[in-house]
Formats: C-alpha cells, structure tokens, sequence
C-alpha cells in the first residue's frame, strides 16, 4: 500500500469520526445491521424449522407454545402441555391429545417475540437469517455492478470515438429496456438460485455506474496529472488504475451507497414476483412478498422486514448524504 | 441544430433496433411459448400445434425476427396473441392511464420535493430541516407497497374516505360528465399520493443538497448582500439553478410515464402499462411485448432529447 | 352501440368539458324495501382476478372463469345438472326444450325454443347450431374442445327450429359431448373467415343471447352485464346487473369485499375462510371442487421409474398434516385419479397411510440405504437428491413444498424445491426435462382417464406428462371408454383406479374445496362446483 493511500486512509478516518453526523449516523444503522444480521443467527432459533404449522402458524409477536419433541424426530407444538401418570396430555388448537410419555423425548417452551409465519417458522430467525442473504446478495451484485461499470465506463471514456460510442448506445439500450420485464424473462431463462439472482441484479445495474465513471473520466483524462503519466509512457490500464479510480472514489461511492438501497429493494420486487431466492431460505424481500398476502390476518410477517429494508436504504442513504457534504467541505474547507 | 436533430434521430433509432433486437432474442430464448399455458387446461397438443402455427412459431427464429422487423418498419406493430386485437389498440388502452397516474405523481413528486427543501432551508440544520430530514428520508426508503397498503388501510378501508382501486366506480363508469370526473379524481387521489410520497422524498433530498451549495455561491450571496430576503433569495436566484438538474432528471422519468410501476398498478387494480406488460411477458405475448417495449424505447429517446433542449434553453453555457 | 365508448380516463375528461350539463344518476346499489322473496332490482360485483380475453369462447385459451362467464351471454342446447356424484350427468332444458333419441341411438334430434332471439332481434336458430358444430370442428380455428367432438359426424338442420345430432358410435356421453360449447351467432360470426378467427376482436361484432347482456366494457378493469330483458326465461333474472371488476391481487379483492365495495370473492384462500365466515355481513360457501393437487414423478427419469421409490415417497409425506396445514381443513386427501366426489370414484380406496418403516423399508429394497453414514440415502455412489418444481407466485404450492422438503429428509431424502416461472415450468414439463413438480388439474365432470393417464403417444396420454405407462391400463381405460353402460364401466374403472393407486405415477395430495365469500344482501345462489353463476338468473338483492 503506498504511502499517499495510507494518508488518505488515515484521512478518511478523522473525517468520519469528526464530519457530517448524516454519515456517522448512516455507517451506525448499517453497521448494526450487519452486525445483527451476522452474528444473530448465532443464537436465534432454525429459520427452516416447521415443527407444527396445524397449531404455531401465524402467531402473532410475542406468544409462546410448549414444544414436544418425540422419539420418531417429528415435532408436535401444544398451548399447554401437563403430565398424568404416564400420559402426557397436550392441548392442541384447543383440544386435548394424549401422548405416552416414552415416546416423548424432550419439552420445551419456544417463545416467537415476533411471531411466526404460515408455516409456524419463527420470524426473528427468518428475519436475522434472511438479513444476511439480502445484503449479502445485494453487497455481491453491487460488487458486479460497480466491477463492471466500472470497466466499461473506463474503456468507454479511455477508448477512441468508436468504441465509446458503441460501448455508449449499449449501456442506453440496455437502459431503456422495461426492467421488470427483462427480470421476468432471465428469470425464466435461467434456474433461479442465490447465483443467478446476484448475477441478473449486477448486470442489470452496471449501467449507471458506467455513464457516472465515462463521465468523470471524460473530464480528468485532460488533466495535467493524466497528461503528464501518459507523456512518460503510462499504458492506458496504468492509467486506468493508478491515476484515474482513485479519483472518481468519491461519487463512486455515493452512487454505490445509493444503488446497495435499490439493490435490496429490486430484490424485494422479484421476491414479489415469485423470483427471488429459493425456500426454504429466507430474505426479507421474500418475507415482505409473503406477508403481502397476508396484510390483514398476519401483518407482522411483512412488517418487520419491510423496515429492515427501509432502515438500510436509509443508512445507505445518509452515507450517500454525507459523502457529499463531505466532498463539499473538502472543496470548500 | 438541424444537424443535431438528425443526429440524435439516427442515433435514437439505433437504440430502437437494439433494445428491439435484444427483446426479441430474450423473449424468443425464454423457455415456454403462447401455446404453452394451455397444457395446463388439459388442452391438446394438436390444438396448441394449431396455435403455434398460427402464430408463426413454427418458423425458425431469424425468419420471425425478419418478419417482425420488416412489418414494424412499415408501422404495423401486429396483433396481440393474448387479446385478439391490434397491439396499438391495446396500448393505446394503457398508456393515458399510465400516463395520466404518473404524469400527477411527477408533478406532486415535483411540487411536493421543492416545498419541503425550501421549507428545509429556511434554518438549516435546524430542527425542521432535521424533522424533514428523518421525514424524507423515511418517505424515501419506504418500499413503495408499503406506502399504497398503509394509505388503502388508512383512508379507504378504516375511514371510507377514498375508493380502494379502478380509475371508476361501476356507477362512474355508466355516469357522464362531470359526475364521471369527479369519480375519476376521487380514484386518482390514493395512487397519485403514493406515487408522489416515494418521489417527494427523493427530489427534497437532492434538491437541498444543491441548494446548499448554491446558497453559498457568489451571487446568492450578492443578491443577499444587495438586501434580498433570504427566501426571495432562494426562490428568484438559487432555485432556477439549483432546478437544471432536475430537468434532467425530468426528462429521464418520462419513459415511467409510459413504462408504468407494476406494484402500484396491482395494489389498485390500475390498468396501465404496468400490468400490460407483466402480463404479456408471462402469457409470452411477443407482439404486445415487442410494441410495448418501443414505446418505452422511444419514451427515452425523447425523454433524453428534451431533457437535453430544455437543458440548453435555461443554461445558456450549453449548445445542442 | 359500442361497448368499448369511453374507453379511457384522458377520454373521460375531455367528454367532461364537453358535456357540462349531463344528468347524474348512479344507480342505487340497493333493491326498494318490500316483501321477502325474490324481486327484480339491484346488483352484484363480483371480484374478478383478470379480465375476459375474448368473448368468443372458440377463440379462448380455456380459462374456466371466462368460460364461465359465456354462460351468461350465449345459450346451450341444454344445462348439466350436478349431479355427477350418483351417474354421469343429467342434463335439465334450455335452448332445447326436449330431445329424443333415434331407435339405434346413433341420432339425437333437439326442439329448439322458437322465442329465442340474439340482441339485434335475430333469432336464433338450428342454423346457429350446426354453426357452431362447425367451429368447433374446425382445424383452422383449434377451439380448445376440438376432440370433444369426435365420435359427432354431422349436425343436421331439420327446420328452423329443429336439430339432429349423428354419432359414428353409442356411449354414455351422447348427450355431454352434443351439449359441450355454447351456440354462437352465425349471422354476426359466420362471416368472418375462419382462418382470421385467431386475431380477430369478436367484441366488435358481438351479439348474445343469453340472462345478461353487456352494457359496457372497460378492458382490465370492469365489464358491466345488464339484464336482457328479451331473454326468453323472463321475469327472470332477477338481478338488474352483473358487475364484474379486475382485481389482480386476491388480497384486494378480500379488503373490498369486507369493506363492502364488491359482494363476491369467488376463490377466498383458504387461511382467510375463517375471517370470512365470522364477519357478520358475509357468508362463506364451501363445497368440493374439482381441483386437485398432485406430486408428479417423472415416470421415465430414475430413480422415479421404480414403483417403490415413488410409493415409498408417498408414504413418507405426511399428507394429512400437509393438506391441514395449507388448506386448514377446507381440503380432502386425494386418493387416486377420480375425485371422490365423482359416481366412478372407487369407494373401496382410501388414501395411502402415512407409514415411515414401510417408506424405508421399500427404499431399501430399491437399493437407497446410507452407506456412508451421512443422513442421506445413496445408491451406487450417488446420494437421493432430486428438484421439486412449482410455479412461482403461487404461495400455497411453495407451502406445500417445504413441508415436503422436510417430511422427505426424515427417509434420508432430498428434496431442493424449486420454484419456475409459470410459462418456463409448463414448458419444462411438457418436454419431460424436471424431476418431480406440485402440479394441480381441474377435473370434468366427463370421467375419462385417456389423457392424463394413458401411455403418451399422437392421439393418447396427451395431458401425462408424467410418462406414466402402464399396458394393463391402456387397455383398461380403452375398454372402459367403449363401454355404452355406465355400470359396467364402473367396474372397469374401479379397476383402473386400484392398479394406478398401487403404481403412484404420483403422489396424491388434496382435492380442494372452493370457498366463496359473498355479501349477506345476495340471496338464493346456489353454487356448486359446475359454476359459481349456475343458478345466477334466480339470484337477487335482500332486503
């Protein structure tokens, strides 16, 4: 790592802790959620487990039932549950069932402190599991996007006439097709997993990014700086690399900030489409397209992710406010 | 000028061929065809053969895509294989009505986000700028059912206030005039709203970003300097500029205009674009979807022509 | 008058500043207060989740809500009784008022109504029924019913008001296959050329005859039917209109119709049944449909081809749990290929228990033990993994194929559920390229097994994408087919029921009941699984 990339750093990291509250306040909110989301799942229940959907389907926040688990490793959940002799008697959606006590391997009380789904699964596990996969696919597909944006948007403003003018109308094409549309039939061109998902959001939001990066690199590549390293022989990609990314970090990373917010947010809309990520697992656009069924008899199966989608667009969007004041009182200290 | 219009002309029919080409492949690669939907029904094969051919699926794809082309270059679009009728009558149903939700939306969107930022900068960083703040924000990161849901909830189904869906009510659609009217714009009022709060959000927060910093340019300063008031000085001097880029950003939002949001045109059963296409895509309705998709195309052509003359017209450091 | 004026809302508008001094009636939603018992008056909106495609049935892609709603518009010779669960159906007077059978059976002659008309005043007549015989023959036009017809070698017109049907063959279904299809108009349709029948907008030239009429159409959003007052079974209807409005999203429709804004949801899911039924304005109809859902194997991909694997993977689903927890008990378990509540559904069967040991232990015999000690049964090597594919957006079915997923791990199994979009899965399944996928029919009331499960081939096993093959079946179900008693083919069909029980070319999962939520202010529907609006002409608005 040289040395000016060091400073820079060191730079970046008083201004954080001294500059705009937005940015702090938006790195506190993603952080916390990374780090709930990471390390919750830890201790939370299986976010896959159906132990009765008959009797711990749709609770809402905050119930509890009695767990028995028998030998034959099926599951059975119970309001109640009291000994008599060697009979155990369960109460089952109000009505009581008598299990013998042999059979019987453990019991235990689960309580769902935000409720549980249609299928009886707790929804504080789906929620922290199903956190990691959202912003771990959007992370992963804004990676893609910002790779190949970038590369693109570099070639397009590096190259001569002819290539950006290609490379350009490519990424206007592709612009201007109806995006859920293009989602709906890749969908249908390709086996949905967590892969394909990542891949079909990155590429269908590079574009962007290259028109951002053509730009600025159309405006620097006539620097002294970029003039100067070519009159020594730099190799285009040299120039690229060494002289040119380290410029456009600064709206790079607001429009990255921006975009990891519209990421999860088209990830919640395929959800609703039915083209998200595959069950069992969980991500909270899949949660939110499932509780939107639901409104009215289960509110909280599509509540509590919907707000942690919009908690992360709003600290990706603070970040994004505050690299920008942070720009601003660099040009203007 | 005439040199630039032409240019922009060849180029935006460049765009037009590619997004159509690309359209087609993707559609025409895509597994499952018209006929497909009706395995489902138990209907039999010979029927659904009798379908495809009908409809030229039997021809192999660089025969299609020829005859596509060449009857779209001479302006016949087709006939929707999913509604029996020409593609142009069918999006000639769905556009005024995408376009008239979201040409509202915009304005409100517009209206909305520029009296909040002036409302914002009035005391910067102070507690209104904060309250709004947390308040566009919010309206921001909203996912967008979310809001229509919330305001259904609200407004229609607790209170009775607003009707729920449709651009008409069963008695408005028999009624005329102005009682015919005034049922359409009890209709608009919830998804014009909703289409609004996601966009208010978004044109504040830009715009008091740019306000920011043209407060602090030289001749908002001088205007100030000169005895203007603060918010005279906003209004008559930094807003003009602060506005170039949102018509840009205008510009860029025609193709919603007609390309429509699918999540608001479900949750109000609003018969739009939207709902048209999604429909298409999956019946695989390529006429429809082929017709569809230029419109949207030639939306962004001139979206981005305009937006680049109205450019040039208030900033006079621009030529086209 | 063109049902299509007014189309859109910018129309309205302009309409608006031109017409300023327009009347303004809505029409009262409800009936004048009177005396119990039915009385002219008032309307129905009913939730519809998509709008009508065509209005010529003929040209349709076989969606059953819009078939259901050409029984408002356009006649048939006779109606089916439902009755299918004591014979094959029974058939009640409509167009035709009587009809006999020639000596050898071959020919059956129908008395047409002579007060019928169409819209425009022209009645209707043989020569529109032999029309439609023509159509719905037509290879050009491939109406989706096009082998119904079959064994019906011509249609004759014997006068105006008189109709013979000739058969090449006796069977039990005569009168079904005759009546299959409504009577189309020939003097609006028939000039149209057939082989321009697949674009062409029917609406344009429409003319009906039936209880309700079209008074205006807005596409995708609300086809309003109004009471003809022509028809012949006047006074009836009863109901001034029909209000049909497109809500895509069921979940809109429910809101509505608890708040009061539409009175019928004709497919309330199944966990809302409850919130339906204890609102005090609403009532929740419940009887058996004739959807079913089923797991299909794929027959020709191992290890699916072996007879034990896929009854051992019937056995370990517990499908009593499965059906309670998805359908909250407004389902049955499927048994085998005939609905229970059908008169040839083999009485003597029951669903297949839910039986672990016996699950492993025919698994076992098929090879699948866990040698390496993994969890996971294996076969030469390979472990016991396989794709369940269900249509995307379908929430029941991704339900279903979670608990599945689950149950089949306790065997050893694994099952990766997989969900397709809707066109890509029917696609995939049709060319056999799938491992197994939750799947569901809508049953006839014609009980005839060649389709879904006779060997594939041209003419035969054309719905089994399942690649189900069993000779002893073919010939039982060809038997069954030729066989002019019905009694008789009950024998054959009890039979044919054991053996594919026995085989489980798939497993049987639910026969689902259909649930429909309407306003209390509705009265005197009767509905059943024939039609949601089989009775609708003796429907009428409550005081």
């Amino acid at each position: 790592m040289s040395e000016t990339t060091t400073r820079r750093l060191r730079k970046s990291a008083h201004l954080v802790a001294t500059g705009p509250r937005r940015l702090r306040v938006g790195l506190l909110i993603l952080t916390s959620l990374l780090g709930v989301c990471s390390l919750g799942p830890w201790w939370t229940a299986d976010p896959s487990a159906i132990l009765d959907p008959r009797v711990a389907a749709l609770l809402p926040p905050g119930s509890s039932r009695i767990v028995v688990e028998r030998r034959d490793g099926s599951t059975l959940a119970a309001e109640s549950v009291r000994h008599e002799g060697d009979v155990v008697v369960a109460i089952r959606g109000g009505v009581a069932e008598r299990l013998e006590a042999g059979e019987i391997t453990a019991i235990r009380e689960t309580s769902y402190w935000l409720g549980t789904d249609t299928l009886g699964r707790d929804v504080l596990a789906r929620l922290l599991h199903g956190g990691r996969v959202s912003l771990a696919v959007g992370a992963l597909a804004l990676f893609v996007a910002l790779f190949v944006g970038v590369a693109v948007g570099m070639a397009a403003g590096l190259a001569g006439r002819t290539i950006d003018g290609v490379l350009m109308r490519l990424v206007d094409a592709l612009l201007a097709v109806p995006m859920l549309f293009l989602l709906i039939l890749l969908a249908a061109l390709f086996r949905p997993s967590v892969f394909t998902l990542v891949a079909v959001l990155g590429f269908s939001s590079w574009m962007g990014v290259a028109r951002l990066v053509r730009g600025q690199v159309l405006s620097l590549k006539s620097r002294d700086f970029v003039l100067g390293a070519r009159a020594i022989g730099a190799g285009p990609l040299r120039i690229a690399v060494i002289h040119l990314l380290p410029n456009v970090t600064t709206p790079l990373a607001q429009d990255a900030a921006l975009r990891l917010g519209d990421l999860i947010l088209i990830e919640a809309a395929l959800s609703f489409l039915g083209l998200g990520v595959q069950p069992p697992l969980a991500s909270w656009g899949g949660m939110v397209a499932q509780g939107e069924e639901l409104v009215m008899g289960g509110w909280w199966v599509s509540l509590f992710p919907g707000a942690c989608i919009a908690a992360t667009v709003v600290a990706a969007a603070l970040i994004a406010d505050g690299l920008g004041d942070l720009a601003r009182a660099q040009r203007h200290p | 000028m005439a040199r630039w219009a032409l240019r922009r002309a060849a180029a935006g029919g460049v765009l037009l061929w590619l997004v159509a080409t690309l359209t087609f492949a993707l559609v025409s690669l895509a597994p499952g065809d018209v006929a497909s939907r009706l395995s489902d029904a138990r209907i039999s094969p010979a029927v659904r053969e009798r379908w495809r051919h009908d409809f030229g699926l039997d021809r192999p794809l660089a025969s299609r895509y020829a005859s596509w082309l060449g009857s779209a270059l001479s302006g016949d679009l087709g006939s929707s294989w999913t509604h029996h009728r020409p593609v142009t009558a069918v999006l000639a149903e769905s556009i005024p009505n995408t376009a008239l939700l979201a040409s509202l939306g915009l304005l409100l969107e517009i209206a909305g986000g520029v009296a909040f930022a002036l409302a914002q900068l009035r005391r910067p960083h102070g507690t209104a700028d904060r309250f709004i703040t947390v308040v566009t924000l919010t309206a921001y990161a909203l996912p967008t059912f979310l809001v229509a849901l919330g305001l259904l909830y609200v407004f229609s189904y607790s209170l009775h206030w607003l009707p729920s869906s449709h651009l008409l009510s069963p008695a408005g659609e028999l009624a005329t005039g102005w009682a015919k009217t005034r049922d359409l714009l009890a209709h608009l009022v919830l998804p014009v709203l909703t289409v609004g709060i996601a966009g208010m959000g978004a044109v504040a927060r830009y715009l008091r970003g740019s306000l920011l910093d043209e407060r602090t340019q030289g001749y908002v300063v001088a205007a100030r300097a000169r005895g203007c008031s603060e918010t005279r000085a906003l209004l008559t001097h930094a807003l003009p500029n602060a506005m170039l880029p949102l018509i840009t950003m205008i510009g860029l939002s025609l193709p919603f205009l007609v390309s429509g949001s699918l999540v608001i045109e479900v949750v109000f059963s609003w018969p739009g674009m939207g709902q048209a296409m999604y429909a298409a895509a999956l019946a695989r309705d390529v006429p429809l979807l082929m017709g569809g998709t230029l419109v949207a195309t030639l939306a962004v052509v001139v979206g981005n022509a305009l937006a680049d003359l109205a450019y040039a017209a208030v900033d006079p450091r621009v030529r086209v | 008058m063109n049902p299509r004026h007014a189309r859109s809302p910018l129309v309205a508008l302009g309409l608006a500043m031109v017409a300023s001094a327009c009347s303004d009636k809505p029409y009262p939603a409800t009936a004048p207060d009177g005396a119990e018992g039915p009385r002219r008056g008032g309307q129905c909106v009913v939730g519809a989740l998509a709008d009508v495609s065509t209005f010529n049935e003929y040209q349709s892609a076989g969606d059953s809500y819009e078939l259901q709603l050409m029984e408002l518009l356009f006649p048939s010779l006779m109606v089916e009784q439902p009755d299918f669960e004591l014979h094959p159906p029974s058939f009640a007077p409509s167009l035709a008022t009587s009809w006999e059978f020639s000596q050898d059976n071959r020919v059956i002659t129908f008395h047409l109504r002579p007060d019928a008309r169409w819209t425009d005043g022209v009645p209707v007549t043989a020569n529109d029924v032999r029309f439609t015989y023509l159509v719905q023959k037509d290879e050009r036009i491939g109406a989706p019913g096009l082998e119904i017809k079959d064994y019906i070698t011509d249609v004759e017109v014997k006068d105006a008001h008189t109709v013979a049907f000739h058969f090449s063959r006796v069977y039990p279904y005569q009168l079904m296959d005759a009546n299959d299809g409504h009577i189309i108009p020939e003097h609006a349709w028939g000039k149209v050329p057939m082989d321009k029948w697949r674009a062409t907008d029917f609406e344009e030239i429409l003319v009906t005859s039936g209880p309700f009429r079209v008074a205006a159409h807005n596409p995708q959003q609300t086809l309003i039917l109004e009471r003809d007052p022509a028809w012949w079974g006047a006074p009836r209807p009863y109901l001034d209109r029909l209000v049909l409005r497109v809500i895509p999203d069921i979940a809109s429709q429910l809101a509505q119709l608890v708040a009061g804004e539409i009175h019928l949801v004709e497919v309330v899911p199944p966990r809302e049944a409850g919130r339906i039924r204890d609102h005090t304005e609403l009532e929740l109809v419940e009887y058996p449909s004739r959807r079913w859902g089923f797991v299909a194997w794929n027959n020709r991909r191992a290890p699916f081809t072996d007879r034990r694997v896929r009854k051992a993977l019937s056995l370990a689903v517990n499908r009593k749990a499965l059906v309670d927890s998805v359908y909250f008990g407004h389902a049955r378990l499927a048994v085998g290929p005939v609905l229970s509540s059908m008169w040839a559904f083999n009485r003597n069967l029951a669903p297949l228990p839910y039986d672990l040991a016996q699950a492993r232990a025919l698994l076992a015999e098929a090879g699948w033990r866990d040698s390496d000690g993994d969890g996971i049964l294996d076969r030469g090597g390979k472990p016991f993994v396989f794709d369940l594919a269900y249509p995307s957006a379908n929430s029941l079915r991704a339900d279903m194929a979670v608990i599945i997923q689950a149950d089949l791990a306790r065997v050893g199994v694994v099952c990766r559920p997989q969900q397709v979009e809707y066109a890509a899965l029917l696609a995939r399944l049709d060319a056999g390229q799938f491992d197994a996928s939750i799947s569901a029919w809508a049953e006839a009331t014609k009980v005839d097994l060649t389709a879904p499960w006779t060997t594939p081939s041209d003419t035969q096993g054309t719905s089994n994408f399942m690649g189900y093959s069993n000779p002893e079946v073919d010939r039982l179900i060809a038997a069954a087919r030729e066989e002019a008693d019905y009694a008789r083919a009950k024998v054959l069909l009890d039979r044919i029921q054991e053996i594919i029980v026995d085989d489980q070319p798939v497993t049987f999962i639910y026969e689902a009941n259909d649930l429909v939520g309407i306003s209390r202010r509705i009265r005197g529907a009767d509905f059943n699984a024939l039609s949601t609006f089989f009775n609708i002409d003796e429907w009428y608005w409550g005081p």
